[in-house]
């Protein structure tokens, strides 16, 4: 099993301008990107908008990565959040009229704190293998029961179990820093 | 989705069944991915550099000669894409500066330094005439303006000429560069300027 490169790591080789690493953070990131820029701007072209914004500030600002003040996912956050909040800013219209109701979803640092579990947890995905990142997407957001997973893939059940468990512990360690 | 139907068992140890229902409540609390678009499937090409301005350089000038530069930049990117896209590319720019004169402009790509100190640099050239007999372009790094280092010489044959160079200096110390047009006659003395930044 070969070493995994830390984030921390493609950042400052990007910096150096090895495009391959940038290629490689783009392909963890993306989607977490997206997802974020999704559920802030509500927009899929704005959105795409985003995260094109979010990949050519971390190019061009890869060098102001400092490995000693942590690792590389916060970074790509941070730079991804300010990304979508300029774009957020960037809207034309604005709303006609304050609503006199109190806001019935999260305040600011439930959301906040709902992005980055979402973020750590859709980048830590990018981590598993494919058949078990099918497995996990197929069973907790497909509404399909396990039999019904299993007969999707054309698998024994017992092998979407173990597949799931082994998915399981994997974004465990992947997760452990973090959520431990 | 219900975590003892999911991957519940007694072969677990409380241990192992406590981290497993802590992923399992996190990745309900993340909900789904977002499915990536076809567009954002591969990222685009990352910028090359920022093109820089040198400080001696006049804004107003700057901005005449932005318009023609952009545009052969324009012409040298899809150039590349289209040449080369499905291949790593085999010079990572640093910086990209902008060159211009009176019927030519040209953009210098300065890659990054190698541990032996050297700068790989492209050149590439718009509207530079063909000089007769042995004449030939030289590349100045300038201080105050003045061409002091030579970079490099090229001829040129048609239109749009590209050529790689390389320097061993440091260039922190400098302000901008210089093309000169020479002759065979003036080696080592800076000819006529005809490109500045």
């Amino acid at each position: 099993m070969g070493v995994v490169t830390t984030d921390g790591e493609l950042i400052q080789r990007a910096a150096d301008g090895d495009r391959s690493a940038f290629e490689d953070l783009y392909r963890r990131y993306a989607r977490p990107v997206f997802g974020l820029a999704l559920r802030r701007l509500g927009d899929r072209g704005r959105a795409e908008d985003a995260v094109q914004e979010t990949f050519a500030s971390i190019w061009r600002s890869a060098a102001s990565y400092r490995p000693e003040r942590g690792p590389g996912a916060p970074w790509v956050y941070a730079v991804a959040r300010n990304a979508i909040v300029d774009r957020a800013r960037a809207r034309t219209e604005t709303p006609a009229e304050i609503p006199d109701e109190p806001a019935r979803e999260a305040g600011p640092a439930d959301r906040a704190e709902q992005s980055w579990v979402a973020w750590r947890v859709h980048r830590a995905l990018e981590e598993l293998p494919e058949r078990e990142r099918e497995v996990i997407a197929l069973a907790y957001w497909s509404g399909l029961s396990q039999s019904e997973v299993a007969e999707f893939l054309g698998i024994p059940l017992g092998t979407v179990k173990t597949r799931t468990r082994a998915a399981l512990m994997r974004l465990s360690d992947i997760l452990g820093e973090d959520f431990g | 989705m219900n975590f003892d139907e999911l991957v519940g068992g007694d072969d677990l140890t409380p241990e192992e069944e406590r981290k497993l229902r802590r992923v399992h409540d996190l990745l309900v609390q993340a909900g789904p991915p977002a499915d990536l678009p076809p567009k954002l499937e591969h990222p685009t090409r990352p910028p090359e550099a920022e093109i820089v301005q040198f400080p001696m350089l006049p804004k107003r000038r700057w901005a005449l000669a932005a318009v023609a530069v952009i545009a052969l930049l324009l012409v040298a990117f899809a150039g590349g894409y289209f040449v080369g896209h499905s291949k790593p590319a085999a010079f990572a720019t640093r910086r990209v500066v902008a060159m211009h004169g009176a019927n030519a402009v040209a953009v210098l790509r300065v890659g990054h330094e190698d541990s032996a100190g050297n700068w790989p640099m492209v050149l590439e050239a718009n509207g530079l005439t063909r000089q007769s007999g042995r004449g030939y372009y030289e590349l100045w790094l300038t201080r105050k303006g003045k061409p002091v280092l030579p970079c490099g010489s090229f001829r040129v044959a048609k239109d749009t000429t590209t050529v790689r160079l390389s320097v061993p200096y440091r260039l922190q110390g400098f302000d901008g560069w210089v093309i000169t047009r020479e002759g065979a006659h003036d080696r080592g003395r800076p000819g006529p300027v005809v490109l500045t930044t």
